[in-house]
């Protein structure tokens, strides 16, 4: 989506406010700062979504390489109580530091081993809390 | 102790011999048998001795087995104590971060994150119970993976996004092939077939009663959900060429539905004003018809009275009547002008 070009300096440096601070946020589109970023940093848990985002080459672009980096508040309180899709957003979040994965997710082969692979895992990890339901 | 006995033995041997050689030279002395006598008496309380001696012993060597068998207990436990403390230094302990900020949550808070997650985190029941069966359903034959979302992403419009990959684009045709093989595969087949258990369905029902048929569990916002958000909206305010810093759709909406009352409240005030003037008018029209006939009653009684016979003076009678009805048709048109003038201040 945001396929605007983008420079370095368009990346944000204050945090933004999360919901209840009481302070009077500017909106675009109708969303906060806070709304839109929660929603972009959840959406790159899907797998297809950063295929999407590699294929328009924005992976390699140095500010969006930085924006992700920006994006790291998301794993520490007390953003990261907001995150409804917390394992897979967190973790590609993380993987996406890495320079190799940003240049290998263009694959298609890639892409689908981790969609088979998380949602496998999705089923697995409760089988393997409760045994006996499995 | 040896030696403690054997010179007793010596002496009470000595003693015999003596005594016995006496008896052998004839010449018993009393002297030789009390000797005899008293060795007698300490060997006696020499064997005694000797027991005392033996039990001595014996305690002796049950008492240095009580305290080999103690020395073993205490090496033991002392043993166990260091392999003790061996383990615990080599137990993994759990490091917790000494730096770094803390943050305090309750235990509400847990839950109700807990709670927020669950339907996104946890596969629905059936998927856990038959999960090998959904797994093979999902990885497909001979290993490729295969779509069976029936809701595959379907292409929107403008949306040139390229993220449905050769998979995704795929998709539909296995999901779409399986209905229409199963539909046809019923007609083919006599309505009311002939069937020993009638209540049971046949295998090839049971997919389209079941409301979760080819659902799939995405532990991430599916494209659906990336195409409803926020970001979209962003999205299509970039695309309409509209600045979407600052501009929020229902500040829109709340601003344009306030013209829009604004407006009829103001068409509903220039009716009212309108009516209240009409009104006004028609109250003032009434005002000068009663004025007009009160004066024209009173023309009449005056005329009545001063002209006395009728006939005499008919001509001056009608020519006041005739001045009587010009001058209320004028007052009637100077009501009339007043009012104008009123309405223009």
């Amino acid at each position: 989506m945001a396929s605007d070009p983008m420079s370095v300096n368009s990346s944000a440096r204050e945090l933004p406010a999360p919901p209840g601070s009481g302070a009077d946020e500017p909106k675009f589109g109708g969303y906060t700062r806070f709304e839109l970023e929660l929603e972009f940093v959840q959406a790159l848990g899907n797998p297809l979504y950063l295929n999407h985002l590699a294929s328009r080459k924005l992976l390699s672009n140095p500010a969006f390489v930085a924006y992700l980096d920006y994006l790291q508040y998301w794993s520490r309180p007390p953003y990261l109580k907001y995150l409804t899709y917390p394992g897979p957003t967190l973790k590609n979040l993380q993987l996406l530091q890495q320079e190799k994965f940003r240049q290998d997710i263009i694959s298609p082969d890639l892409v689908e081993r981790l969609r088979m692979e998380g949602m496998k895992a999705g089923i697995d990890w409760h089988k393997e809390s409760f045994p006996s339901t499995a | 102790m040896d030696k403690y006995l054997d010179t007793r033995f010596e002496r009470v041997e000595k003693a015999l011999a003596t005594f016995i050689d006496s008896i052998a030279k004839y010449n018993p002395s009393e002297k030789l048998a009390e000797d005899l006598v008293a060795a007698d008496r300490e060997l006696a309380a020499g064997l005694k001795e000797l027991e005392r001696h033996q039990n001595n012993h014996a305690r002796i060597l049950q008492l240095r087995q009580e305290t080999a068998s103690l020395d073993q207990q205490t090496k033991d436990i002392i043993g166990g104590l260091w392999n003790m403390r061996k383990e615990v230094k080599t137990t993994p302990a759990t490091n917790y971060p000494a730096a770094g900020p803390k943050y305090k949550f309750t235990t509400h808070e847990l839950l109700n994150y807990a709670k927020r997650i669950s339907r996104t985190t946890l596969p629905p029941a059936h998927l856990i119970i038959d999960g090998s069966e959904s797994e093979k359903q999902a990885v497909g034959v001979g290993g490729q993976p295969m779509e069976l979302d029936s809701a595959a992403p379907t292409p929107m419009p403008g949306g040139a996004t390229a993220a449905g990959t050769p998979a995704a684009s795929a998709a539909p045709t296995p999901a779409a092939s399986g209905p229409v093989t199963t539909t046809t595969a019923l007609f083919s087949q006599p309505p009311l077939a002939p069937s020993a258990n009638q209540t049971a369905l046949p295998d090839d029902f049971k997919p389209h009663i079941n409301l979760l048929t080819g659902y799939q569990f995405h532990p991430w916002p599916t494209e659906d959900k990336v195409r409803m958000g926020g970001m979209a909206a962003y999205q299509s305010l970039v695309s309409r060429a509209v600045d979407p810093r600052g501009y929020d759709p229902e500040e829109e909406e709340r601003r344009k539905r306030e013209e829009e009352e604004a407006r009829k409240e103001a068409e509903e005030r220039a009716i009212r004003e309108r009516e209240e003037e009409e009104r006004k008018m028609r109250e003032e029209r009434e005002r000068m018809a009663r004025e007009r006939e009160r004066a024209r009653r009173e023309e009449a009684e005056r005329s009545g009275s001063i002209s006395g016979p009728a006939g005499g003076t008919g001509a001056p009678t009608v020519a006041s009547g005739a001045g009587g009805g010009g001058r209320s048709q004028f007052t009637f048109l100077d009501g009339m002008d007043d009012d104008d003038d009123d309405d223009e201040d």
